[in-house]
């Protein structure tokens, strides 16, 4: 028993002085990294991204995020609770209130996983409807015959208002997950669980009212590929929303927050679930993405309108949202 | 400060009388395009060498500009770049340029559509998700207001307001034009809040529940704004040029009528709102008696102020008191 414990406090300490010194090099490579990565597929042979702190090829990258996820997916939920002291459930509620859906509106939550957004985003619109119902029979209190018999006729009109979600991942384990969460709580209707690639949807155009990605699209290989094919499914009019990591405004809060993420997380992610490496490239891959005014950039390169963003907590995480129109 | 505004009422008056949003556009700072126009037309000038695909002309609405999707990664951003709708910079090309419309210019018309399903869903979010989804829009872009009903009634009187100052605008040219006799001024004010008023007629119903909506406190500043435009665009073609007290005064007097005969016509159950106009002129009455009555106290009182300086001058007389001795 203690000489896993000691094992495990020198990998600790070995781990978290390589982080110390990648992480200056990480944070000053990062910004000449990140453009350089869709101009280096064309000006140059080596098409390399980045893994988290490491420098692969892209087709690589790909097949590491799967198995990162992969191997965490049935730990998931519960390290996310573990990691963010659960504030994440805060973050993807506010998600929600800022969408604000309407009923009838067609969601597709992309690196959706386990299907927290999904699961929100069918409370939300289910408990909207019967508020309606309910201010709607408050105001008829007293119907006419003709009223009644309306009413009968047009029930099943609720069809076409159902509101519907689908979840799209590329990974199965986690669709598992979410499609395991799915039947212990009870919802099977207006859901569908699709597998597929953000960068390569498998729907065709013009298909959904809302998008979102909710800290899933770090993890994709070419995040403008992914922009540009949220474009595609969406109606004129629809709504791209990305909740994602991002950079951290105040000083002090950023040195808090680093500490935290190097060490503590990766402890966390080794007790937990069993994987240091894995919630490694998740802390790695957080500092590799693009900060906020440059995500709204490429958001707006990608042929949005009216995009902005919120930041929460600090800017711990930031919502950024754009419009086709 | 009063030539200031009126000097600002004449350019607004020659700039856009019939434009539907009279309000600055305050309201939505996030979607403002000058920046993004720049940006878009620096890259437009970039890609003119690349391709010189034309915008296409036959395009007024958004969704349209979508075909110009071709395989190649980066000259489909430039492409879409060039294919793309402007905003209010123009210059590059000024014919294809006047028919996209900015982003403020489709949220009118979104809010505008919107103005019908009122009477339905009453001055809230629902209202305009209708009116979106008639203009071919989904319900997402609902999001694009972040004041929600708050948008809807504020753009509803802004417009309001422009069609009076139309109105009034016209009614000057005929007198000018010698096609018309200039109505005396309590005349004026009256027919001009008549008219003003009669607007609200068709959502009378749900009023009172936009009117708590412009007393919610972040909607003061803005319904006030209108409310002191409204004010004194009525007194300004009403023919008042007055550069004292009464400036204040007169604008005073009549946002109070109009204030009170709003609330009066709000339950109002009388034919055609009769009983609101009765009180309109009541009010208006009352305002015209109180500066006669003003007045007639103040030359009263200087008559009477002379008068016991006189018997004052007597009474030192018949005593003596203004001998010199």
């Amino acid at each position: 028993m203690a000489a896993p414990m000691r094992q495990l406090v020198r990998s600790v300490i070995r781990l978290s002085h390589r982080n110390v010194n990648v992480t200056a090099a990480g944070v000053s490579g990062r910004s000449g990294c990140c453009w350089g990565t869709p101009s280096c597929r064309c000006f140059s042979d080596d098409r390399s991204t980045h893994f988290g702190f490491e420098t692969v090829p892209e087709e690589e990258k790909a097949k590491r995020v799967y198995k990162v996820f992969e191997n965490v997916a049935q730990k998931y939920d519960v390290m996310n609770d573990a990691m963010s002291l659960g504030i994440h459930r805060l973050w993807k509620d506010t998600l929600l209130h800022v969408m604000h859906p309407q009923p009838g509106a067609r969601l597709l939550d992309v690196a959706g996983g386990t299907g927290d957004i999904a699961f929100r985003f069918l409370e939300y619109v289910r408990s909207q409807q019967e508020r309606q119902k309910r201010r709607a029979t408050r105001s008829m209190q007293t119907p006419s015959w003709q009223d009644i018999s309306n009413n009968y006729s047009t029930e099943d009109e609720e069809g076409p208002q159902e509101s519907r979600a689908v979840v799209c991942d590329i990974n199965k384990e986690m669709l598992k997950v979410g499609k395991q969460k799915a039947d212990s709580m009870g919802i099977s209707s207006g859901l569908s669980w699709v597998v597929g690639d953000a960068e390569e949807l498998p729907f065709d155009d013009d298909q959904f009212d809302i998008y979102t990605i909710a800290f899933g699209i770090r993890n994709v290989t070419h995040i403008d590929q992914a922009l540009q094919e949220a474009l595609r499914v969406l109606k004129p009019g629809g709504r791209f929303m990305c909740l994602e990591f991002s950079k951290v405004t105040n000083p002090l809060l950023a040195r808090l927050y680093d500490a935290y993420s190097f060490q503590m997380i990766p402890v966390l992610g080794e007790v937990i679930a069993g994987d240091w490496k894995s919630y490694q490239y998740l802390v790695e891959s957080i500092r590799k993405f693009p900060d906020q005014e440059e995500f709204k950039h490429m958001i707006e390169d990608a042929g949005f309108y009216c995009v902005q963003y919120l930041n929460f907590t600090g800017g711990v995480v930031a919502l950024h949202s754009g419009f086709k129109l | 400060m009063a030539a200031l505004l009126r000097g600002l009422r004449a350019g607004r008056a020659l700039r856009g009388l019939g434009s539907v949003v009279a309000a600055p556009t305050t309201t939505n700072p996030q979607c403002g395009g000058l920046r993004r126009g720049f940006h878009r037309a620096a890259l437009r000038l970039q890609d003119e060498s690349k391709s010189d695909k034309p915008p296409s002309s036959s395009s007024t609405t958004y969704h349209e500009h979508y075909q110009a999707h071709s395989t190649e990664q980066d000259t489909a951003t430039a492409s879409e770049e060039a294919s793309r709708p402007n905003t209010s910079y123009q210059d590059q090309s000024g014919e294809q340029g006047e028919e996209y419309e900015t982003e403020e210019q489709l949220q009118a018309r979104i809010l505008t559509a919107a103005l019908e399903f009122v009477p339905l869903h009453g001055w809230s979010m629902e209202a305009i998700a209708a009116g979106a989804e008639t203009l071919g829009l989904s319900s997402a872009s609902t999001g694009m207001f972040y004041n929600g009903a708050g948008d809807l009634v504020l753009h509803f009187i802004a417009q309001c307001n422009s069609q009076l100052t139309e109105i009034m605008a016209e009614q000057h040219k005929q007198v000018q034009l010698g096609q018309a006799e200039p109505k005396k001024t309590a005349d004026f004010l009256r027919d001009a809040v008549e008219t003003r008023l009669r607007m609200y007629i068709p959502y009378i119903e749900t009023w009172p529940q936009a009117m708590s909506i412009l007393l919610l406190p972040h909607n003061i500043p803005d319904s006030l704004k209108h409310l002191s435009t409204l004010v004194d665009d009525i007194w300004y073609y009403a023919g008042d040029r007055s550069t004292d007290m009464n400036w204040y005064t007169k604008r005073a007097a009549l946002t109070g009528i109009y204030n009170t005969t709003e609330l009066v016509m709000v339950q109002d159950s009388s034919p055609d709102f009769q009983d609101t106009w009765n009180f309109l002129d009541n009010r208006i009455q009352d305002v015209v008696n109180m500066a006669t009555t003003a007045k007639q106290v103040q030359s009263t009182g200087e008559a009477v102020v002379q008068g016991l300086m006189g018997a004052a001058v007597t009474l030192k007389n018949l005593t003596g008191m203004n001998q010199r001795r």
